[in-house]
């Protein structure tokens, strides 16, 4: 029977291949832009059910009559067709979908085609990403993405960043967005030793990054995502011919700017003419630049090897990568290893597909003493690293709180940390047998780092105490973070009109931390003191999600997600968060057939999510804090621990932020100009902050609470132009452009924040009802007929005759009210050229080393000397007092324009069977044009105080794919 | 089939999960140094731990010594302390302290023009409220617990509970009156009522406190006490005075088991700096400190107590190894007024002396060297002579006249003289008690001892304050140090942090609270305060010679004795308050009222302001007349 049946089978295929001529034909399919062979791209034959796919070298073999036309099409790639008209072989180039519509855009326990989408979600390639000395996966999109800001913290190799989306939404809490490594959502922080829980990922490792925006696009995320989701998706194996590529670059390091301070022999003039004998007697002879003495020239390396391809029949990627870089400041640096292996089997004619992934990190740090910053700011510059003894000069013996020496600083503390850190995660897509429209997905994480560090101050050092023997600080922290996910997606087409796409699961993450660390004399000598510190919290969650399209054109999304932290009081701890957005591709309606738009969508969303990141554990509990060895109390002859009570908040609840978005997603002109605009509008409400409460109410003056509503609404306006292309000439240009505007709209009670240097317990900014958060407050500067500060007097604002805190104003707030980006790359045969520009407006700093440094009686207070910041010389002040620190004198507008990069590359194709090789050339921190006066204008929470000065930087690097 | 129970299976499984994950979210804390109710309540040993810290609270300032578990926020957590603040309120605010360091807020202490939303008012004022929550918060928790050491431990809080509304009525005057732990945002109540409050408190604590208890906890005397300060301020604070119960109570502290230290332990002839050595726990001083605050270089570390009043003290000359620690803060030094508190005036000793004679040192010790004119003794009877004299190291002789016709010197150094005898050497320069006895032909020349309370660091410092900044300006104070009587210092091996002990009532102030509220109108015995103020000057003269008569004693004396014996122990404020000189102009010293010669300031001053945060805060309160 089985016989026969072939038979007949071979017949019917035979007739018709004997009847119409039927004739093979076969070839190879490769990338347009890699020449690359593209493996599992479809081939079949238009009209009819026939087809095959490549292998994977790209060859396929398929049966053709004369006039079928071939249809060639790969997911993210132009589909192409071709009329058989008897030639052979027919080798195709297979050019990228440029129009990205069918990209696909991974959004959280699922992913859909960007032509789907109905919420605000940017999609950065690989491609797209900056270029330059990056170690951190948050600097790929800086300057890409509109309303995004991203900063880094300073310019320490491997530095933090602090990414910001659509403007602060939290005042007490975590305004951070939340990151999604491959399914994994990571932890808020990092922990002790780690310059930036990121530097875990090599940025060659990463394949896209999605932002998610809006609320109803990240209300999936539920009481994570309260300020954005950046969803990383990580390069995986492929099921191909194994390729391999090597990148190994130098980085130049060199210092830019410094504060600008008296001279030697400007300070020399000005203790001679204002200084007491005894002043003038310690003046020295030398002309020390301290600045230019800590910062240094670095050199440093990054290598990276990947390989991709099939192995054992499983398609896996592995990467290797190495970076070394210093710092600047001297003796600061940063080597990180990095390794990487993703599987990808399916199994059970690919209904069960597996997806592994796991990535180490491991990085030695060795931190300078950045004390050092402030003290080469503060140091004598007439005075000789040396004493002519040949020790480092020192004013502690005749000063015991006298800035140290910079240079004894940085060499007499050893400061190091190493850093492991492991994320692990292994997916399970089961396509129900029988049913498979449903599939069943567990994600099983883990994220795993420690830290082990060690400060060490030398015997050596310079201190007050005669008798001080060194001290030795160890540490190690441990944080880790499970996650459980498992939930079912049904997809249905119905009468090829009805899209529907239902996701419902459960998810269950667990956050401990564990700190341990540990403080004696030197090695392990006396004085011995011992802290741990331990926190366990769980976030426990159900979700549920509904696409439906229809035809493609009318699309909706609607989600639920319920939310329950261990944070929170058991009677409080669940928060329910949905959403629902709706989206209308306008370009698939008939009347726009013949029009110049490729797409044009109109979307409109609505959802909410909670927060309670970065929320202190247990603060629901009557708690009780043992007191350490160090703060025991002495009964009769014995030291007591004693216990105290902390401040306890039973009422708070989940912090709640309702965003509401309207956007526009367009392309047109055959995707020569394409981009996206959304307005949008959020607020948060029963917003935590840090408040004060009356002493006579709590164990303490501080706790945090639901105490107050804030807003955030804007434009932004993305915009992609290929004003040329041609097959050697393509010039792209990415412009972006973004609004904000951030106000507190209920706040019971202002709270003082941003506690600045000069004294004790000043604070700069405030939260205040209808004010920016941050917001300056700060004394009216007068000025003399010469524009020269006049010391001591300020406008009376109130009129009351006196000058007080009822005095001081809200000027200006350290946020950008608009953020700009504008990149372009430019491609000519074989030479690549890309720039990348930033620019913020309206943000303002307070130059507190100014205010904290320029005044007359420092020069010669405490009986040594110390140096001066060059304001001086414009203010003339004599005296540190509260309110010249509070005077808006210090306040500025850090407005700037920065070319953050320039990269030229050169690429030499297939030389040497299918090996391609690109040089390249890559300047970082290139230019910053800025009225503001200090080192930088870019400074997060805009409270300029001994920053640590961003390099510019060269890259000198070749990529070798073979 | 086999398939959905396949499914069935793995269903199950994954629900099972779900549901026991849900337990998950009840979390209690996991750090080994977090405790719950229960654990601290569990039993009168670890209760104790609880009360420890409502001592701790106005010794430290947190958790972590000596910093980083603060109890307060918006201050730096050194500034803290309660001591320190006290100090800062009480003394820099007077003639007994300037400061030299431009911490915000801080130079305008001294110049009293401080605002209300000074950092230093308002810290104090949130150190003594938390205390009062913590105390609230015991008493209502220790309060199930049935052993017998628990009642102590309730009425010890209680103690601490109405001293932290001592302060708050002394500082601030209407405050809100708060004896149970809750959220509602209090009302304001009248200084009267907190001060009834304190009152009924230690009346009732009286019988339940022991008579006496380990170091550092209070007893039934220290309730004596503090009604002793309270009832001596009332008619300050509530208008009525109660000079009477001021009598009676102190009465009871002066008859108690308290004593005054009389041990000279470093053996440099008193006994009073004893009370401010390293070893002040040990050394005798502990049976004077009726309240005091107990820190330790190692066990209890702060940046604010006696560590912040030894390192601030030190700086010009100072040598920080003399104090027992490692360097110097350069900000506190005293006035002149202080200073001069203890100044000799020898023409006045002369003058009670009796009637000048013709008698007469000379010699290069004295003052016009060999050549006279001689300087004249004074006739204290028959043949008698005396005369105190400041001398420099040289000789000197006896002479009548001025003239070498009749003069005596010691032949052999034996003490009696001899008609042109031997020259009498002088050692060391300083002033001199020196006697003639022409009946026996015998003389003394003893150094005259003053004084030695006064403990004041001069050398390259000037007396007069011309500009508050500098260290120069004013003399500095050397009566707090981190050594031992044997002259070691404290434990802490790098010298950071004191081990000093700092007395917040000391039996020597009851003795002068007697005395004045005697002199009030009290009703006490005069002669008894006469003999207690004299057990003060003997201490602190090492001899009799500073003793006064019951006829000396008035309330300007009194008030200077107690400048002298409690100067820099966070008192003086309330002192010159009661006594109607703090913002008069009747009673000035350098800068007070941020001028040079000093001036008055308004009367409104007398009262700190209630913090601008927590009028804001609490809408219930109402903030004190001229803020």
């Amino acid at each position: 029977m089985k016989t026969t049946f072939n038979s007949v089978l071979y017949i019917l295929f035979l007739v018709p291949a004997f009847m119409f001529a039927q004739t093979n034909v076969s070839g190879i399919v490769t990338e347009q832009s890699t020449s690359l062979p593209l493996p599992g791209v479809n081939v079949i034959i238009k009209g009819a059910n026939t087809g095959t796919s490549t292998d994977f070298d790209g060859n396929y073999q398929i049966s053709v009559n004369n006039g079928d036309v071939l249809v060639f099409s790969y997911i993210g790639f132009v589909t192409q067709e071709i009329t058989y008209l008897g030639q052979s072989p027919i080798n195709v180039q297979l050019a990228e979908d440029a129009t990205q519509l069918n990209e696909i855009v991974v959004t959280g326990y699922g992913s859909v085609r960007k032509e789907d989408l109905t919420g605000s979600a940017d999609l950065i390639k690989a491609e797209d990403f900056n270029q330059g000395p990056i170690v951190s996966a948050q600097q790929l999109i800086q300057g890409k993405v509109a309303g995004v800001s991203v900063t880094s913290g300073g310019g320490a190799p491997g530095e933090g960043q602090n990414i910001v989306i659509r403007g602060l939404g939290s005042l007490s809490l975590t305004s951070s967005p939340l990151i999604v490594v491959d399914g994994v959502p990571l932890n808020d922080g990092g922990v002790g030793g780690s310059r930036n829980p990121l530097n875990l990922i090599n940025p060659n490792d990463i394949e896209s990054m999605v932002v998610l925006k809006d609320a109803s696009a990240t209300a999936i995320y539920g009481s994570r995502a309260a300020n954005g989701v950046i969803m990383i998706t990580t390069k995986k194996g492929k099921d191909r011919e194994f390729r391999f590529n090597f990148n190994s670059s130098i980085v130049i390091s060199n210092p830019t700017d410094k504060v600008n301070v008296l001279n030697a022999d400007e300070f020399r003039t000005l203790v001679n003419a204002t200084g007491d004998a005894n002043a003038i007697s310690l003046l020295g002879d030398a002309n020390t630049d301290w600045q230019d003495l800590i910062y240094v020239n670095d050199v440093g390396v990054n290598n990276a090897l990947s390989a991709l391809g099939n192995a054992w029949g499983i398609p896996m990627r592995a990467s290797l990568g190495y970076s070394n870089q210093g710092g600047i400041l001297k003796g600061d640096q940063f080597k990180r290893t990095t390794a990487s292996l993703n599987l990808s089997p399916s199994l059970l004619n690919d209904h069960l597909k597996i997806e592994f992934n796991t990535r180490g990190m491991y990085t030695e740090n060795t931190f300078a003493n950045r004390g050092a910053i402030g003290s080469a700011v503060a140091y004598d510059p007439t005075q000789s690293v040396f004493s002519s003894g040949g020790d480092y000069y020192s004013w502690l013996d005749i000063y015991n709180l006298a800035p140290r020496n910079p240079m004894s600083e940085l060499k007499y503390t050893d400061d190091t940390a190493e850093v492991r850190r492991i994320i692990t995660n292994a997916k399970f897509d089961y396509k129900i047998q029988g049913f498979e429209d449903l599939t069943a997905t567990i994600n099983v994480g883990l994220d795993k780092s420690n830290s082990h560090g060690r400060t060490l101050r030398s015997i050596e050092i310079e201190d007050g105490n005669i008798d001080f023997n060194g001290s030795r600080n160890t540490y190690r922290q441990e944080a880790t973070n499970k996650l459980f996910d498992a939930y079912l997606t049904y997809q249905k087409e119905f009468n090829e009109k009805h899209n529907l796409n239902v996701v419902a699961g459960y998810s269950f993450q667990k956050f401990e931390f564990d700190n341990y660390s540990y403080d004696s004399e030197r090695e392990e000598d006396g004085n011995d003191f011992e802290f741990i510190d331990k926190s366990k919290n769980v976030l426990l969650s159900y979700f549920g999600r509904l696409n439906y399209g229809f035809e493609g054109k009318y699309l909706l999304t609607a989600t639920l997600r319920a939310d329950a932290s261990s944070k929170l009081n058991p009677d409080d701890q669940w928060g329910i968060f949905p959403s629902a957005a709706l989206a209308w591709n306008i370009h698939k309606e008939d009347f726009m057939d013949n029009s110049i738009f490729n797409e044009l969508k109109l979307r409109v969303g609505y959802g909410e999510v909670g927060n309670v990141n970065g929320l202190g554990d247990y603060l629901f509990l009557t708690r009780y804090t043992g007191s350490q060895s160090t703060a025991n109390y002495q009964f009769g002859s014995s030291f007591l621990q004693t216990y105290r009570p902390e401040p306890v908040n039973s009422n708070l609840r989940w912090e709640i932020g309702r965003t509401i978005n309207l956007g526009i997603d367009y392309s047109l002109l055959n995707s020569r100009i394409s981009g996206s605009v959304n307005v949008y509008k959020k607020e948060t409400q029963d917003l935590i902050a840090s408040a004060t409460v009356d002493p006579f109410t709590n164990f303490g003056n501080r706790i945090d609470s639901n105490i107050g509503d804030m807003e955030n609404k804007g434009v932004e306006f993305a915009l992609n132009v290929i004003p040329f292309k041609t097959e050697d000439f393509e010039w792209s240009l990415n412009y972006n452009i973004a609004f904000n505007d951030n106000k507190i709209t209920k706040l019971p009670f202002d709270q003082p924040v941003g506690g600045i240097s000069g004294g004790v317990g000043n604070n700069i900014q405030i939260h205040t009802e209808g004010e920016a958060p941050y917001s300056f407050l700060v004394y009216q500067q007068v000025y003399d007929s010469q524009g020269a500060p006049i010391e001591g007097v300020f406008v009376d604002r109130n009129g009351d005759n006196i000058i007080n805190d009822d005095d001081r104003y809200i000027k200006e707030d350290p946020y950008a009210d608009i953020l700009m980006g504008l990149s372009s790359n430019i491609s000519y045969k074989n030479w690549d050229f890309s720039i990348v520009t930033r620019a913020n407006f309206g943000n303002y700093a307070y130059d507190n080393v100014a205010s904290s440094s320029a005044y007359l009686r420092r020069a010669t207070d405490n009986n040594i000397l110390t140096n001066l910041h060059s304001d001086y010389l414009t203010t003339g002040f004599e005296n540190l007092t509260e309110n010249n620190l509070l005077s808006d004198h210090y306040i500025q507008e850090a407005s700037f324009f920065k070319i953050d990069n320039i990269t030229i590359g050169y690429t030499l194709k297939n030389i040497m069977d299918k090996t391609n090789i690109r040089i390249y050339g890559s300047f970082q921190n290139v230019a910053t044009i800025t009225d503001y006066d200090g080192l930088d204008p870019e400074i997060t929470g805009g409270i300029d105080n001994n920053f640590y000065p961003r390099p510019r930087t060269a890259v000198f690097g070749i990529n070798v794919d073979f | 089939m086999k398939n959905i129970f396949k499914y069935l299976i793995l269903i199950l499984t994954i629900g099972f999960f779900v549901v026991s994950c849900h337990d998950e979210l009840d979390q209690s804390p996991i750090d080994p140094d977090s405790f719950t109710e229960e654990d601290v309540f569990a039993n009168a040993s670890q209760a104790k731990g609880a009360l420890a810290k409502l001592y701790a609270s106005l010794a430290l300032t947190g958790q972590q010594g000596p910093a980083g578990q603060p109890d307060i926020s918006d201050i730096d957590e050194g500034f803290s302390q309660f001591s320190r603040m006290l100090f800062n309120l009480n003394e820099i605010t007077t003639d007994h302290a300037v400061v030299g360091w431009g911490d915000p807020g801080l130079p305008d202490l001294h110049g009293m023009y401080w605002s209300s939303s000074n950092d230093f008012t308002e810290a104090m004022y949130v150190r003594l409220a938390q205390e009062i929550s913590f105390s609230n918060s015991f008493i209502a928790n220790a309060a199930s617990l049935a052993e017998a050491e628990v009642q102590t431990y309730i009425a010890e809080a209680r103690f601490l509970r109405a001293y932290a509304y001592y302060n708050q009525m002394d500082l601030y005057g209407s405050v809100p009156l708060v004896t149970e732990i809750s959220t509602e945002l209090p009302e304001q109540n009248t200084r009267l009522e907190i001060f009834n409050f304190i009152e009924s408190e230690l009346l009732e604590i009286e019988s339940i406190l022991p008579p006496s208890n380990e170091y550092g906890r209070v007893d039934q005397v220290a309730a004596w006490a503090l009604l002793s300060r309270l009832y001596l301020n009332s008619e300050v604070w509530t208008g009525t005075p109660r000079y009477n119960d001021c009598v009676t109570y102190s009465g009871n502290v002066i008859n108690s088991s308290y004593s005054i230290n009389t041990n000279d332990a470093n053996g440099n002839g008193t006994a009073y700096d004893e009370l401010f050595l390293a070893d002040n726990d040990t050394n005798g001083a502990q049976n004077e400190f009726i309240f005091a605050l107990n820190f330790d270089g190692t066990n209890s570390q702060t940046y604010g107590g006696t560590t912040f009043l030894v390192h601030a003290s030190i700086g010009g000359s100072m040598n920080a190894n003399d104090f027992g620690v490692n360097g110097g803060w350069g900000g506190l030094r005293t006035t002149k007024n202080l200073v001069n508190q203890f100044a000799v005036n020898i023409n006045d000793l002369n003058a009670a002396l009796g009637t000048i004679s013709d008698w007469g040192l000379v010699g290069d010790a004295t003052l016009n060297s060999w050549d006279g004119p001689d300087m004249e003794m004074y006739q204290t009877g028959t043949n008698q002579y005396a005369l105190y004299a400041d001398l420099t190291a040289g000789e000197m002789k006896f002479r009548f006249n001025e003239d070498w016709g009749n003069n005596y010197g010691d032949n052999g150094a034996d003490g009696s003289l001899e008609p042109g005898g031997a020259n009498i050497p002088i050692a060391n320069p300083g002033t001199y008690y020196i006697t003639l006895d022409l009946d026996n032909l015998t003389y003394s020349a003893q150094p005259f001892t003053s004084d030695k309370r006064g403990m004041f660091h001069s050398d390259g410092q000037n007396l007069e304050i011309e500009d508050i900044p500098p260290f120069e300006d004013g003399y500095a104070v050397t009566k707090f140090r981190n050594v031992d009587s044997n002259g070691n210092a404290g434990s802490d091996s790098g010298g950071n942090f004191t081990d000093t002990d700092l007395p917040l009532i000391r039996l020597a102030e009851i003795y002068l609270n007697y005395a004045e509220a005697s002199l009030r109108g009290g009703g006490g015995d005069l002669n008894l305060a006469t003999s207690k103020i004299n057990e003060l000057r003997e201490r602190a003269y090492g001899s009799t010679s500073g003793n006064i008569n019951s006829s000396d004693l008035d309330l300007d004396f009194v008030l200077d004795e107690r400048s002298k014996e409690l100067y820099w122990e966070g008192q003086r404020r309330t002192d010159l308050v009661r006594y109607g000189y703090f913002t008069s102009s009747g009673f000035l010293w350098p800068f007070k009222g941020d001028s040079p010669g000093g001036t008055s300031v308004g009367e409104y001053r007398n009262l700190f302001p209630i913090p601008a945060n927590q009028l804001s805060i609490n809408p219930n309160l109402t903030q004190n007349e001229g803020y």
